[in-house]
Parts: C-alpha cells; sequence; structure tokens
C-alpha cells in the first residue's frame, strides 16, 4: 500500500547523488503557499505555512529522512550516554548567519534555553524534560535531561527547534522585534523579499557551509489564495511544485496526469497526519464509550479515503498511526459494521437525542467529509445536527467544551510522546486550546502508563507500555480515529530530489536541482 | 458659495456617519466568536495558556472591551487606524495596498454599466414599440436575474477552460515579470472578465432604469413644447430628453456605490482578484478585528463620498433645481 | 379591467408566474419524486448527465442526486426568500409609517437611522451577521432582513408623506380617529400596491442573496441550498460543469419568474403608470 511506495521513492530520491544524472546548479522553483503566514519568524509562529518557508530560512541541529533517522545539519556528530541522560552534540565549524555573525554554541543555548521556552508551546514540554543546557566550547553543546526521555533525539527539527541569532534576539521582545521584517538564520537560503499579498522570495545563501548546496539560485512562494487559481497557474507552467493541500483532493487525479508531472507521497513522515474526530466524553450521548463505539462502526472510512482523499493515506489501525513508533497493528478493527453500530446504541438506550457535528473548517474536502459522516451516522439512528463555523468559532467551540462530534486533525510528530500522548492524558484537560485533551478523557492507567513510556529506556521497555495503552484506548475509544492522512505532493519531474526528508519541502529545497 | 456651504454641512454630517459606523461595528465584530488569538493558535497545531495569553497581551485584546473601543477610536481621530498582527503590517497601509485593485475593478464596472447601460437604455426607449427594443429589455432582464457568482463561474468555464481566451484569476501573471506597457496589457487582460461579469447586473439596472426614464422624460411638457416648435428628433433627444433623465440614474448611481463593493467581494473570491473585498473576507475569518474596521471605515467613507459627489453632479445638472438657487 | 384581466395584459408577467408556479410545484413534490434525503450518497460520484437512469442531471462529488438537490433546493430557496422579505417588511413598514406619518424630528431620526444602515455595503454586513451568528437558517434569514429593509421603509414614508395629506385623512382626523387607526385603516391599505410590487423584488433579491452566501460557504450546512451546490461545486468546476450550470440556472429563472411577476402586478395595481410604460 502506501508505505512501500514511500520507502521506494525514498531510496530513490536519496540514492539520486549516485544515480542517473549529476545535479546541476542554478534555476527558481516557482512554488505555492497557502493560506499566506502571518510571519516567517521561526518560533513565533507555528502555523504549516510558516514552518514551510522558515525551515529553508532556519535551521536545527539536526534533519531527519523519511525514515525518521537523524541526519547531521548544524551538528555532525553526537552522542547519547548510556543512561540516556546526556545528549552532546558536535556542531560544525564556519558556520555563519545570514548577517555574517558567526553560529557557536551561544547561539544553540539561547534558542533552547530562553528563545523556545517563552516561545513555542510544543518545545516547552518537551525542553521541560531538560535540567541545563551547557556550551564547555564555541562548537560543542551538552544538554543534560531530568530523566530518560526517548523521543528526544527526533526533537531537533527545523520547525520545532530552530536555531536563532543570539545577537539579534537576546534581551529584546522576541515578537516586537524589528529584525522581524528580515529573518537571519543559518539556512541555504536568505531572505530577499516579501511582498504582502503575492509572493515571498528567497535566494541562495553563497556562504552555506555545505559545498555545492543548494543548487538552487532561489525560490518563489507565490500567494494565490483560490486553490482552483493554483492548479490553473501549475498547468500553465507559472509555477513547478504544489505542496500538499494547495489544491483541492478532486484535482490531483487530473493533474497528476498532465505531462511532465510527478506526485509524491512521501515527506510528512515526521509529521504524520492523523485526522480524528473529537466526542465529548463529559455529557451527552457521547459521554457513553458504547456511543463512541458505535460511531466507530458506523462510519465507512474507507469510502471516505477513496472518495475524499483519492485512495491516499490509510484507515487507522489503532490510536497510533503507522508513522508513529510502536503502533500495534494487531487489534480487532473497527470496520463499517452499522449492524453493529444499531446494536451498541440499543444496548445504551439511545432515545434519538440530538447530536451536534462540527466540521473542520479547511476547505470543500473536510465540508464533505462532514456531509459523508452526518450520512453515516443518521443511517444508524443517530440525529446529527451539522454545525457551519469559520476558524474563529472552531477554535471557540473546542476550547470551551462546546460540542458533541467535531473533526480536526493533528500531527502525530512520529513518537508517541511528542504528539499522541497530550490527546489522551488526563493533566492536559485545560479549557482554551483545540489542540491538548479536547474530549475529557481520565483514565489513570493510561495516564501512568504514557509517562512510564515517555521516560522509560529503552526503546524496548517503551514497546511495552504503549502496547498495553493501546489496547486500553482501543476499548474506550475516547476519540474517533478517522485516517492517517496522506497528502500528496505534485511537481513536474525536472525537479529532482525534491522530497527528502521526513518534513519535504519544509526544508527539502536544499537538496533539489532543476534538470533543465 | 452655496455649493461651498452644502459641500462642508455634507461631510460634517458624513463624519457623524462614520464615527457611528465605527462604534457599531466595532461591538458587532467582537460579538464574532473567538478572537485573532484563538484564530492563530487554531492554525498553529499546539497551544498552550502561555501562548495565547501572551497573543492577547500583545494584541491588546486582554484590556476590558471599553478601553479597547476607546483606543480604537482615539486611534481613528488621529487618522491611525491601528495595526494587523496577522499580517504584521499597519492596518492603513494595508488597506492602501489593496485599494487600487478594487477601485480599478469597481471604477471599470462601473464606467462600463453606466455607460453601456445608459447606450441600451436609450436605444431601447428610441424602438420602444419594436422588437429589438423588447429584445433589449429582455436581456437586461435576464442580467438582473442571473446571479453575480454563477456568471462568473460559467465565464471562467467558458472564456478560460474551454477557449482558452483570457485569464481565469488574479490580477497579473504571476512570475512573469512584466513592466510599463506589458504590466498594463497584462493587467487588462485578467480584468476583463471580472470587470464584465460585475458590470452586468448594474448595466441591467441602468438599461431599465434610462429607459423609463427617457419614456417619462419624453411624456414632459417641455419635449411637446420643443416637437411644436419643429426641433429635429434628434436634438430633442439630446438635449432634452436625456439630460433630464440622466438625473434619476445619477442619483442611482449613487445608491449603486454600496451594492457594488458587496458585489466586488463575490468577484473578487471567484477571479482570485487581490482587493479589499477579498481582504475583509479573509479578516474577517481571521478575526483581524483591526483589519475589517479598517475596511469597513473605508467602504463607508468611499460611499458617502460618492454620494455626496453625485449629489452635486445632480445639482449642477437640474435645471430647476439651477433656476431656484 | 379586473386585476388579472391586466395582469395577464403583460405577456412576460404571465411567463412568469408560469415559471413561478412550476417552481413552487417542484418544490412541493420534491418528497413524491425523491423521497431520500438529497444528501444520501447513492452512486458513482461524477456521473455526468443523462448517463444512468434516475439520475438525469448525474451525481456530485459525493455520488449524491443532483435533480434530488435542485428539487429540494427550490424549497430552502423560497422559504428563505420568503421568510426574510417577511421579516424585512415587518421592521421597514412600521419605521417607515411614523417617519412619513409624523415627520418633522421623529422622521429626520428614523431617516438618520434609514440611511446610516444603507451606508454599509449590505453584502458586506450580512456575511459579518452571518459569522456573528454562525451560519443557520436562522441567521441568514435575520442576516438578509436586516440589510434588506432600508428600501421598504424609504417606500413606506414616500407613500405615507404623499397620502397624510389627502382629504380622506383630514376627514377621518376632524371625526377624531386616533393616529393609530388612521395609519392602520385609513393609510396603510392604500399603500399595499406598491408595498406588494417592492415585496416580489425583495423575495428575488433575498433569494440571490442566501445564494451568495451560501456560494461563500456561510449556509446552513444541515439544508442543501441551490447556492450551497452552486458553491460546493465550484472547485470541480473543470470536471463537471453541470453541477455549478443546473442550480444556477434554476435560480436564475426563479429569481427572473419573481421580477416578471412583480412587473405585472406593478402594471395590474398600477394602471395609471402601465400606459406610460409601453
Amino acid at each position: 500500500m502506501k508505505k512501500p511506495l514511500t520507502i521506494a521513492i525514498a531510496a530513490a530520491t536519496l540514492a539520486s547523488t549516485a544515480a542517473l544524472a549529476e545535479p546541476r546548479s542554478g534555476g527558481v522553483i516557482n512554488t505555492v503557499l497557502q493560506p499566506e503566514p502571518p510571519g516567517i519568524i521561526a518560533g513565533i509562529h507555528q502555523n504549516a505555512p510558516t514552518q514551510t518557508v522558515s525551515g529553508n530560512i532556519y535551521e536545527s541541529l539536526l534533519r531527519y529522512s523519511t525514515d525518521l533517522e537523524p541526519m547531521p545539519q548544524l551538528a555532525h556528530r553526537w552522542e547519547v550516554s548510556d543512561d540516556g541522560l546526556v545528549y552532546t552534540f558536535h556542531l560544525n565549524e564556519g558556520v555563519t548567519w545570514h548577517d555574517g555573525e558567526p553560529f557557536t554554541s551561544a547561539d544553540v543555548v539561547f534558542s533552547t534555553d530562553v528563545y523556545l521556552r517563552e516561545m513555542n508551546p510544543r518545545t516547552r514540554t518537551i525542553l521541560a524534560h531538560v535540567d541545563s543546557i551547557e556550551a564547555p566550547d564555541d562548537h560543542t553543546v551538552v544538554f543534560s535531561l531530568k530523566n530518560p526521555f526517548g523521543p528526544f533525539l527526533l526533537s531537533f527539527e527545523a520547525g520545532t527547534m530552530p536555531m536563532m541569532p543570539k545577537h539579534i534576539y537576546e534581551g529584546t521582545d522576541f515578537r516586537d522585534n524589528p529584525a522581524n521584517s528580515h529573518p537571519i538564520g543559518t539556512g541555504p537560503f536568505k531572505f530577499e523579499r516579501w511582498d504582502r499579498g503575492s509572493v515571498i522570495q528567497l535566494v541562495r545563501n553563497d556562504d552555506y557551509y555545505e559545498e555545492g548546496l543548494p543548487y538552487l539560485d532561489g525560490i518563489n512562494w507565490h500567494i494565490i489564495p483560490d486553490a482552483s487559481s493554483r492548479a490553473v497557474a501549475y498547468e500553465n507552467g507559472r509555477v513547478d511544485v504544489l505542496p500538499a493541500n494547495s489544491v483541492e483532493n478532486f484535482d490531483i487525479p487530473r493533474l497528476s496526469a498532465l505531462d511532465n508531472t510527478c506526485r509524491t507521497e512521501a515527506g510528512h513522515e515526521y509529521f504524520s497526519p492523523f485526522a480524528m474526530l473529537w466526542m465529548n466524553n463529559r455529557e451527552g450521548p457521547t459521554a457513553d464509550k458504547r456511543f463512541r463505539q458505535a460511531v466507530m462502526y458506523a462510519m465507512d472510512r474507507e469510502f471516505a479515503r477513496d472518495v475524499l482523499w483519492n485512495g491516499l493515506g490509510n484507515v487507522p489501525l489503532s490510536a497510533f498511526g503507522s508513522n508513529a513508533r510502536f503502533q500495534d497493528d494487531s487489534l480487532p478493527p473497527y470496520d463499517h459494521n452499522p449492524e453493529r453500530a444499531r446494536e451498541l446504541l440499543d444496548e445504551m438506550g439511545y432515545d434519538g437525542e440530538e447530536v451536534r457535528l462540527l466540521p473542520i473548517p479547511y476547505g470543500e474536502t473536510w465540508v464533505r467529509w462532514a456531509e459523508a459522516v452526518q450520512q453515516n451516522l443518521r443511517e444508524v439512528g443517530i440525529n446529527v445536527r451539522t454545525q457551519s463555523t469559520d476558524v474563529g468559532g472552531w477554535n471557540q467551540r473546542l476550547g470551551d467544551w462546546d460540542y458533541d462530534l467535531a473533526f480536526t486533525y493533528l500531527f502525530q510528530y512520529g513518537d508517541p510522546a511528542l504528539g499522541i500522548s497530550r490527546t489522551y492524558i488526563s493533566s492536559n484537560i485545560a479549557k482554551g486550546s483545540p489542540w491538548n485533551n479536547v474530549q475529557g478523557y481520565e483514565n489513570e492507567r493510561v495516564d501512568e502508563l504514557f509517562d512510564l513510556a515517555a521516560t522509560a529506556y529503552p526503546d524496548s521497555q517503551r514497546e511495552i507500555y504503549y502496547q498495553e495503552v493501546q489496547e486500553l484506548l482501543h476499548e474506550d475509544v475516547p476519540v474517533g480515529w478517522l485516517l492517517e492522512l496522506g497528502f500528496p505532493t505534485i511537481y513536474r519531474c525536472d525537479v529532482q530530489d525534491l522530497v527528502t526528508t521526513g518534513i519535504g519541502l519544509n526544508d527539502g529545497f536544499k537538496n533539489a536541482w532543476l534538470d533543465r | 458659495m452655496l455649493y461651498a456651504r452644502l459641500i462642508v454641512m455634507r461631510l460634517l454630517k458624513a463624519v457623524v456617519v462614520l464615527f457611528l459606523i465605527v462604534i457599531f461595528n466595532f461591538f458587532l465584530i467582537h460579538m464574532a466568536p473567538g478572537d485573532p488569538a484563538a484564530v492563530l493558535a487554531g492554525e498553529a497545531g499546539a497551544t498552550d495558556e502561555q501562548f495565547l495569553r501572551q497573543l492577547r497581551e500583545q494584541f491588546g485584546l486582554d484590556q476590558p472591551i471599553y478601553v479597547q473601543l476607546w483606543r480604537y477610536v482615539s486611534g481613528i481621530a488621529m487618522l491611525d487606524f491601528g495595526y494587523s498582527y496577522r499580517q504584521q503590517m499597519p492596518v492603513f497601509d494595508l488597506i492602501m495596498a489593496r485599494m487600487p485593485a478594487t477601485l480599478l475593478l469597481t471604477g471599470t464596472a462601473f464606467v462600463l454599466s453606466l455607460a453601456l447601460g445608459i447606450l441600451a437604455g436609450s436605444l431601447a426607449a428610441a424602438r420602444a414599440k419594436k422588437p429589438s427594443g423588447s429584445l433589449i429589455m429582455a436581456l437586461a432582464l435576464l442580467f438582473y436575474a442571473t446571479p453575480l457568482f454563477w456568471v462568473a463561474l460559467m465565464a471562467v468555464v467558458l472564456f478560460s477552460v474551454y477557449l482558452d481566451w483570457l485569464p481565469a484569476y488574479g490580477m497579473y501573471t504571476v512570475g512573469a515579470g512584466y513592466t510599463g506597457l506589458a504590466l498594463a496589457l497584462d493587467v487588462g487582460k485578467h480584468l476583463i472578465l471580472p470587470a464584465t461579469t460585475l458590470a452586468l447586473f448594474f448595466m441591467a439596472i441602468y438599461t431599465r432604469m434610462t429607459r423609463t426614464s427617457m419614456l417619462e422624460a419624453s411624456q414632459q411638457d417641455y419635449v411637446k413644447t420643443a416637437r411644436a416648435k419643429g426641433l429635429s428628433p434628434r436634438i430633442i433627444q439630446r438635449r432634452h430628453i436625456l439630460r433630464n433623465a440622466l438625473l434619476p440614474i445619477i442619483t442611482l448611481a449613487g445608491l449603486q456605490a454600496g451594492q457594488m463593493v458587496g458585489g466586488a467581494i463575490l468577484t473578487e473570491t471567484v477571479f482570485a482578484w487581490p482587493g479589499i473585498g477579498r481582504l475583509m473576507y479573509e479578516a474577517l475569518m481571521q478575526r483581524d478585528y483591526n483589519l475589517l474596521l479598517g475596511i469597513f471605515f473605508f467602504s463607508a467613507a468611499l460611499v458617502i463620498v460618492f454620494n455626496i459627489l453625485t449629489d452635486l453632479v445632480y445639482r449642477l445638472a437640474d435645471p430647476r433645481i439651477k433656476e431656484a438657487s | 379591467m379586473s386585476f388579472f384581466a391586466r395582469f395577464a395584459q403583460n405577456r412576460g408577467a404571465l411567463i412568469g408566474l408560469i415559471i413561478l408556479v412550476t417552481i413552487i410545484l417542484m418544490a412541493i413534490s420534491a418528497p413524491l419524486f425523491y423521497p431520500e434525503s438529497p444528501w444520501r450518497m447513492v452512486q458513482r460520484p461524477f456521473l455526468p448527465p443523462l448517463e444512468v437512469d434516475g439520475f438525469p442531471l448525474g451525481t456530485d462529488t459525493m455520488g449524491r442526486n443532483v435533480a434530488a438537490g435542485l428539487m429540494h433546493g427550490a424549497w430552502v430557496s423560497l422559504l428563505i426568500g420568503l421568510v426574510s422579505t417577511l421579516v424585512a417588511l415587518m421592521i421597514g413598514v412600521p419605521l417607515g409609517a411614523v417617519a412619513g406619518y409624523y415627520g418633522g424630528l421623529i422622521d429626520d431620526a428614523l431617516m438618520r437611522f434609514t440611511e446610516f444602515f444603507q451606508t454599509i455595503p449590505n453584502f458586506a454586513l450580512a456575511i459579518v451577521l452571518v459569522a456573528i451568528m454562525q451560519p443557520s437558517v436562522t441567521s441568514i434569514v435575520v442576516a438578509i432582513a436586516l440589510v434588506s429593509w432600508p428600501p421598504v421603509a424609504r417606500l413606506v414614508r414616500a407613500e405615507f408623506m404623499s397620502l397624510r395629506h389627502r382629504e380622506y385623512v383630514e376627514a377621518a382626523r376632524l371625526v377624531g380617529q386616533s393616529n393609530r387607526t388612521i395609519i392602520l385603516r385609513q393609510i396603510l391599505p392604500n399603500t399595499l400596491s406598491p408595498i406588494i410590487v417592492l415585496a416580489s423584488l425583495m423575495v428575488a433579491t433575498a433569494i440571490l442573496l442566501e445564494s451568495s452566501l451560501s456560494f461563500l460557504g456561510l449556509g446552513d450546512p444541515n439544508v442543501m441550498s441551490w447556492g450551497y451546490m452552486i458553491g460546493a461545486a465550484r472547485t470541480v468546476i473543470r470536471q463537471a460543469w453541470w453541477l455549478s450550470f443546473f442550480p444556477g440556472l434554476a435560480i436564475l429563472l426563479t429569481v427572473l419568474a419573481l421580477n416578471l411577476v412583480g412587473e405585472g402586478l406593478d402594471d395590474a395595481l398600477n394602471p395609471k403608470l402601465s400606459r406610460e410604460r409601453s
């Protein structure tokens, strides 16, 4: 299915330096960005489009392959102590910021200890495991953890742990710093200009520390607010690369069939996008486990995958996606079984109470999906009323717990401790966020297991805990697991080596080259 | 001198109206669920209380609503329209950057609809009893009844997808880097479909109005007198009928300004035209309060100014008022 | 000449009436022809028209029957158009009546209020109102009514201003009738004709407004309206042009019919002007 294809593409692209053609320097890639990000300074904004651009300007200590194996970036070598508590990174020498200042370990300490702790909620949680960050010399950084934390090595990604220039940001108000109008990073591309509503332009960093890289002269991200317009831009040759979610899913088969057009589903392994259905565990019919199980049996997830997502993606086998580590794929699946759903509803005595369904306002595909699910549920006798809302309203309702069933999709970040546990642990129940334990699920054993597993060492021990947790979650169904999403990137075949990492385009332009 | 006093009075009144609009919209917009911090958090994929709190402090949303209102209104009084934290730019600059696109679109549509509408209407009036006259009126009715966004979509399908004569989206060719005359031509080519579809509806209105108005005018006494005097029909048409028939049209045109701004929202959406109509919709979805209020302010100001202008033109053109003063 | 005779004289109005009746019949008979919910996904998606029996207009992106959606949508569009117009009348008529009858300061204040509403571009205001109330049939009706009432108020005011000095009104005053009685019993009945004509045009505008809102995605997600169908079809316009075409045609015909009927009503109720129109 999907996995072998991904691996095949990844293997092919990784091996391309030894393959047919020699990479050639030169050329500018035109692509699109949607929606226009509020800013492109890493850390200040966590939106996807921000990371797409900032990942090419800023870098972290490591990069990750499509198999989520760590690769060198700003750090060329690293060691983990036997007890899993001390991580030592050896930084590249001769690296400079785009303004010419040298990059040193002091920047790393500043970025992680001060800047990211202040700015990035997700990184804050990760850094909570860190006891101290020290720089014994200009090119060495040592992280000492309070407890072993399995996914720590997986956190050094350009969007999660970007390195920021200390000499620009130290002691300033990060959000209001005047330097924010001109990002300065260490990455392969430098910021050139941003015409609001029109284009963001990056140009080649001629002083980049990796010899010969980047091959490209520049990247232009065009802001085209309309999905159909973006498709037309590609057809007319104005744009060479269509990142994931830049065109409607219905257009993808047609666009993929055009001349000189290639498609890949790789490049999102790090994010592992996962679509879910929040089900309010606190009140209403959704508070009953049997109702939630009935919902799982009622939904035709294969139909959604085939009709709405072009057959891309997978029906999830458990609460853990297949890209996340430690997935248990042996649990009895919740297949499309309306009969079983009706049985469960009868058993719990469902009286036809109205249940509200909140779609996620991210575009046509999601609206259609909500309609499909509404139909699925109606067919087993659940009285569903769909609510319509925009991003602001969706946020508000979830933050206030004012919903019964609600669509969402989030990133699992490759490791259960990074992106999955946050959904299920009771300490993460707090109003105001649509990204925590929104459904209000409380299970002491689950809390305990996630806690143990995050800090257990080595991996085999973690696996035991995660196995048990998945069984519990599978039975309790605190949320509905919809699909592991497959996001295709469409591009002209003469753009080589476009997706070589687990975050795809976000830092991939470094290795890309044009075969023209 | 009389006109000067008139203009001043109208402007003063306009200021009061604008002020009230600002307050009304301010409360209205804050009634929408969610705020800009919530929207940003929603797009971030991860958030916590500290993140939300930081954002709200930065946006000034942690203050009580009356303080926020006072801040905003006192800013407006100094022509400071606030800052869009979403777009990281002063609201005034943002609006000025996108305003020309909308002015180009609505201006072209306005001129087109007025010119063609009056022309078609006079033709229809002149051939009132003939089938060609009825045909024009039938077409006008058809255009009037057609939903704007639908005709825009159908135009895209026909002229862009099937015939490939005209571009379907945007204001200029992305990545082509045209300047000068080439740019003007490029923009012109992109302008054809949006301006025409926006103009169709209003063209229909002016056609019908012109015809009715001209027929009514032709029944008036002064026309009968002119005919009796033996003046040629063409001169009667032009000098007497047309001039007087135009008066209600001018008034109507003034009232249409507001509707055209609304129509621009739909047109800009379908054709991805980078104007303030589309910006308004995005600002609403992003709960970008300052930007949204700014856009409302400017469109209301535009409508008011336009009304004052048409009123002036009306007074200048209407011989009865001229004589009275 | 009777009312109907005058109405029938206008051929356009007759055509309009026929179309309108057809659409109303379509709305009423929808459950007969297509008893299942139009939301049911019943066939292969993207079926072109006339390819499969029972699907004369094809299927949409999810495999739903377009013809069923079209017929059920008629009901939605007509209902929303009618109800929002009624609500707008309920706001505008009293306001206009009071302003036109009493004049003076009351008139001034009410007119400033009306002008104020008219200065805000009404589609933009409708969008904001729906966004605040979150899209549903109720919020759409309220939003449309709130942006559509000013022309009603103006018209009613103008009528009242011209009628309040008529002899029968003076006579009623002399007899001692209260102002309220005069407004309701004497003047209002004589303003019904222009109000009815305006109302028919307003229903047309309301239908256009509702479809525009639904097109932008601000419609009630539980009802399949024509505007919604066009909006949903927008992104697949290259693969399936018929998904946008037929609902748009339906809107066009309905609005056209309402306008023609409105003109016919105008002719029938105000015979003096109709002579000049020809």
